[in-house]
C-alpha cells in the first residue's frame, strides 16, 4: 500500500515502512524538552515565513504554540501528575483531521506530540496552500529536531482507501477523528486494537448569548470592539466552524432585545465590510434560498437584511430548533427574558456558548443547571475559535495519555 | 392593461422606459395577486419586503430565489385547478422545480410563446422537424422541462417528424423523406442545443444534406458544448457549413417562466419580449447593474398567475449589451447569458461539505 509522504520527507512511501518506522520509534515522556523545542521552533518559523503570514489562521496557530504558551501548558500538564500518579503517552496516535479546516491537523498533531505520543496524520489529497505551507515548515522544523521526534512522526496523504484506514486503525493505540458525523461514522467501520481508544469530534452547534442592556450601555468604541470579536468568532470559517456562533440569544425585555439587535448587527455588518470578508456569490445565493426556506418552515417572526454581509432571522420559539444551517453570515435571533430560558432547547450537539454581559456566577450557575444537556464551552465573545486542551467536553491531555499508578 | 392588450404590444418594439412603466404595473398587480392567493408567498413577502408598498420600477419587485421552487410547492390556485405540473430537468438525485399551471396561466404561456415565435417564423405553421424522440412526451401530466419545451414548440409546426428514436439515433431515411417533401420551402427545426449538435449535426456533417430552408430554434444551455469549446458562433458556423442552415435562433428560458422566453435576434443577442424582462444584479451585492456589467440574472414576467414566479433571481450570469439599440430593430434590452454561478464550497469543521448538507 502506497501513501504520499509529506513530513518528514515528501514523496511516495510504502505504508508498511512508515508504520514500521513510527511504530518502533520510542516515545519521549510528555512535554519533553525535545517536543517543546520543536513546537517553539515551528512557531518561530511560522511567524517569520512570508508566505505563512498572509494567512491569519496560521498566525493564530503560531501564537498558540509560542514558547510562553508551551511553558504554561507544561505547568498545566504537570498538575495532572502527583507522587503516586504518572501520565504516560498512549503510544501511537492516528490523527484524521477535518478535510477543510486547514490548521486543525497541526493542533491535533502537536497536542499528541506534546503528550509524548508518536503520530501519524492523514491528510486528504486535496490540499490548499495553507496546508502545503504548514507541511513545508513542519518538515523544516522536524529536520532540526531530536531524532526521536523525526522517527516518531509522519504526515501522510491518501484518498480514503479503506485498507489504509483499516491498517492504521488496527496499528494505533488512539485514533483521533475530526470532520464531523460522516467521518466519525466512516471510521467506526475500521476496528481498533482491543486496547485502542478513540477521540471523536462529531458535528456541533454553537451560539452566542448577549445581555441586551449590556450591549445598549456600550459606547461606540466598545461596541465596535465587541462587533469585531463577534466577527472573528463567526466569519473566520464562514460560520461553519463547530464553534462559530449561528444563533444570537438576546437576554432582556423584548424592547431591550430589539434595540440591542438594532445596534449590534449593523456594527457587525460594518466590521464585515471593513475586513473585506468575501462571501462567494453562490454562497450568498444559497444563503438567500435557505432564508426563504426557513421563513416557510420555521417560526420566523422577523428578518434583518444587512446586504451581502449579514442577515438575521428572528425565531419566535426555540422549541424543536433545527440546527441545520447554511453558513456565510446568517444568524438566528431569539429574545429571552432570562439566560435560563434556553435550557429546554439545549442538546448534546451544542458545543460553545459565547457570552457577553453576564456576571461570572450567573454563567457558572447556568452551566450547573444545564448539567448534562449540552454545551462544552462557555467563553466570552471573541474566543469561540480559541483552541484549548478542553475541547468538546474532553480534556485532551488526559485523553492522549494513560494513567500509571505508582505506589511505594 | 388586460393580458390581451399586453399581448397586442409590439413584441420587440416597446422602448425600455415605456416597458419599465408597463411592467411595473403588471408586476405590482401580480405581487398583490400572489400575496392574496398563495399563503407561503404572503409569508415570504412579510419578511422579504415588509409593508405592502408597490414597486416603483420592475427592479424593485420582490424576487424569490429560483431554488425555492425545488424545495417548496408554491401555487396560487387550489389543487383542483392545477392542470399541469412541470418539472425542471435534473440529474438523478437532484431536486427538481415543480411549477403548477392552471388553465389560464397555461393559456397565457401558449399565447405569449406564439407571439414571440411569430417574429421569426411568420404567421403560418411550418412543417417541423423535432430533434428529439417521441418518447420524451410519454407522460403528459408530469412533463420534464424538455418535454414542456418540445410540446410548446410543436404548436408552431405541422406534419411533425421526431427525428430521433428512443435511443437518440437519427432516423436518417425519414429525415431524407421529410426533406424531399418539404426541404425546398421554409420549415422549422426545434431541439435542445446539445442534442442538435450531438444527434443531428454530428451524424450529418459529412452527408451534404440541404437544410438551407430551415429555421432552427434551440435552447437548453451551452454548458455541455462549452466543454468541447463550442459557443454560439462556432455552433452557427458549423451548421451553416455542414448543411446550409443559416437561420438559427437560440433562446434562454426556464421552466419557472415558460412562455416568456428570450429569443436570439439577428444581432446574436437575446431579447426580452414586451411582457418580460431581465435585470442584471451584482453577483455579490445584488445591486442593479447597467449595460456592460456582468452579473446575476433576475427574470420578471407578466405571465405567471397560478404560481408566484413573476420575479425570480436565477443562478445564471449574464450581461446586457445594449438598450434600445438603434443598430438592431429591436427595442429594449439586448443581452447574453454567460453561464452559471460557479459552485462554492464554504469550508468548516464538518467534512460533509456544508453547502447542501443537512445539519
Amino acid at each position: 500500500m502506497k501513501v504520499e509522504s509529506l513530513v518528514p520527507r515528501s514523496g511516495e512511501a510504502d505504508l508498511s515502512a512508515v508504520l514500521k518506522q513510527v511504530g518502533r520509534a520510542s516515545s519521549p515522556p510528555p512535554f519533553s524538552e525535545a517536543a517543546v523545542d520543536f513546537c517553539a521552533a515551528f512557531a518561530t518559523r511560522l511567524g517569520r515565513d512570508p508566505q505563512a503570514r498572509r494567512y491569519p489562521e496560521l498566525t493564530a496557530l503560531a501564537f498558540w504554540i509560542r514558547r510562553a504558551e508551551l511553558e504554561r501548558l507544561r505547568r498545566e500538564f504537570a498538575a495532572l501528575e502527583n507522587d503516586s500518579l504518572l501520565r504516560a503517552p498512549r503510544g501511537l496516535v492516528f490523527h484524521v483531521p477535518p478535510g477543510n479546516v486547514d490548521t486543525m491537523f497541526v493542533y491535533s498533531w502537536l497536542l499528541g506530540l506534546l503528550c509524548g505520543n508518536r503520530n501519524i496524520i492523514r491528510l486528504s489529497r486535496n490540499r490548499d496552500e495553507p496546508v502545503e505551507i504548514l507541511c513545508r515548515i513542519a518538515g523544516e522544523a522536524l529536520a532540526e529536531a531530536d531524532p526521536l521526534l523525526q522517527a516518531g512522526n509522519a504526515v501522510v496523504s491518501y484518498a480514503h482507501e479503506a485498507e489504509i484506514n483499516a491498517a492504521l486503525s488496527a496499528a494505533c493505540d488512539t485514533r483521533v477523528v475530526w470532520g464531523g458525523d460522516s467521518t466519525v461514522a466512516l471510521f467506526r467501520h475500521f476496528p481498533l486494537a482491543p486496547h485502542g481508544t478513540e477521540i471523536v469530534f462529531p458535528d456541533r452547534f454553537s451560539f452566542a448569548a448577549l445581555r441586551a442592556e449590556a450591549v445598549l450601555a456600550l459606547d461606540e468604541a466598545a461596541l465596535a470592539q465587541l462587533a469585531e470579536q463577534f466577527y472573528n468568532d463567526a466569519y473566520w470559517f464562514h460560520q461553519l466552524g463547530c464553534s462559530s456562533p449561528r444563533l444570537a440569544v438576546w437576554v432582556g425585555t423584548a424592547d431591550a432585545c430589539r434595540a440591542a439587535g438594532d445596534r449590534f448587527f449593523p456594527a457587525v455588518a460594518e466590521t464585515v465590510r471593513r475586513k473585506h470578508y468575501e462571501l462567494p456569490a453562490a454562497a450568498r445565493m444559497r444563503r438567500f434560498t435557505f432564508e426563504c426556506e426557513s421563513i416557510l418552515d420555521r417560526p420566523v417572526a422577523g428578518r434583518r437584511d444587512l446586504g451581502r454581509e449579514l442577515a438575521c432571522l428572528r425565531l419566535e420559539t426555540l422549541e424543536d430548533f433545527s440546527r441545520e444551517h447554511c453558513g456565510g453570515g446568517l444568524f438566528w435571533e431569539y429574545f429571552a427574558e432570562h439566560l435560563g430560558e434556553i435550557e429546554t432547547m439545549l442538546d448534546r450537539r451544542d458545543q460553545t456558548l459565547t457570552h457577553f454581559g453576564f456576571p461570572a456566577d450567573e454563567l457558572r450557575a447556568a452551566a450547573r443547571a444545564w448539567n448534562g444537556r449540552g454545551l462544552d464551552r462557555i467563553v466570552p465573545v471573541g474566543r469561540a475559535l480559541q483552541f484549548d486542551r478542553y475541547w468538546d467536553g474532553m480534556d485532551l491531555f488526559a485523553a492522549l495519555t494513560r494513567c500509571v499508578a505508582v505506589q511505594s | 392593461m388586460t393580458f390581451e392588450q399586453l399581448l397586442e404590444l409590439p413584441v420587440y418594439g416597446v422602448p425600455q422606459a415605456d416597458k419599465d412603466r408597463i411592467l411595473t404595473a403588471e408586476l405590482n398587480e401580480l405581487t398583490a395577486h400572489h400575496r392574496a392567493h398563495c399563503e407561503p408567498y404572503a409569508r415570504l413577502l412579510a419578511q422579504l419586503a415588509p409593508g405592502d408598498a408597490d414597486a416603483n420600477a420592475p427592479w424593485e419587485t420582490p424576487y424569490l430565489p429560483v431554488g425555492l421552487f425545488k424545495s417548496h410547492a408554491l401555487a396560487s390556485v387550489p389543487p383542483e385547478d392545477v392542470q399541469l405540473v412541470m418539472t425542471s430537468s435534473g440529474t438523478t438525485g437532484q431536486q427538481v422545480s415543480r411549477i403548477f399551471l392552471d388553465k389560464e396561466t397555461a393559456r397565457r404561456q401558449t399565447l405569449a410563446l406564439s407571439r414571440i415565435m411569430q417574429q421569426v417564423l411568420g404567421p403560418d405553421r411550418l412543417p417541423m422537424l423535432v430533434i428529439d424522440a417521441r418518447e420524451t412526451l410519454a407522460d403528459r401530466r408530469n412533463l420534464s422541462a424538455r418535454g414542456v419545451g418540445v410540446l410548446g414548440m410543436m404548436n408552431f409546426g405541422r406534419q411533425h417528424l421526431f427525428a430521433l428514436d428512443a435511443q437518440m439515433a437519427l432516423k436518417l431515411d425519414e429525415l431524407k423523406a421529410f426533406l424531399a417533401q418539404h426541404g425546398d420551402k421554409p420549415f422549422l427545426l426545434f431541439g435542445f442545443t446539445f442534442m442538435v449538435w450531438k444527434y443531428l449535426y454530428e451524424p450529418i456533417r459529412e452527408m451534404g444534406l440541404d437544410l438551407s430552408q430551415g429555421v432552427l430554434i434551440h435552447s437548453g444551455g451551452w454548458k455541455k458544448l462549452q466543454e468541447q469549446a463550442v459557443g454560439n458562433a462556432e455552433f452557427k458556423a458549423a451548421l451553416r457549413q455542414a448543411c446550409g442552415l443559416r437561420r438559427v435562433h437560440n433562446f434562454y428560458g426556464m421552466v419557472e417562466q415558460v412562455g416568456s422566453v428570450f429569443l436570439e435576434g439577428d444581432d446574436g443577442h437575446l431579447h426580452p419580449p414586451s411582457f418580460s424582462d431581465v435585470i442584471i444584479r451584482h453577483p455579490e451585492t445584488w445591486e442593479v447593474l447597467g449595460p456592460g456589467e456582468k452579473g446575476l440574472i433576475q427574470v420578471v414576467s407578466a405571465l405567471p398567475r397560478s404560481y408566484p414566479g413573476h420575479s425570480i433571481l436565477t443562478e445564471d450570469l449574464g450581461v446586457v449589451h445594449a438598450v434600445d439599440s438603434p443598430e438592431v430593430e429591436r427595442m429594449g434590452k439586448a443581452f447574453e447569458v454567460i453561464g452559471r454561478l460557479p459552485r462554492a464550497e464554504l469550508r468548516g469543521c464538518s467534512d460533509t461539505h456544508a453547502f447542501g448538507s443537512a445539519r
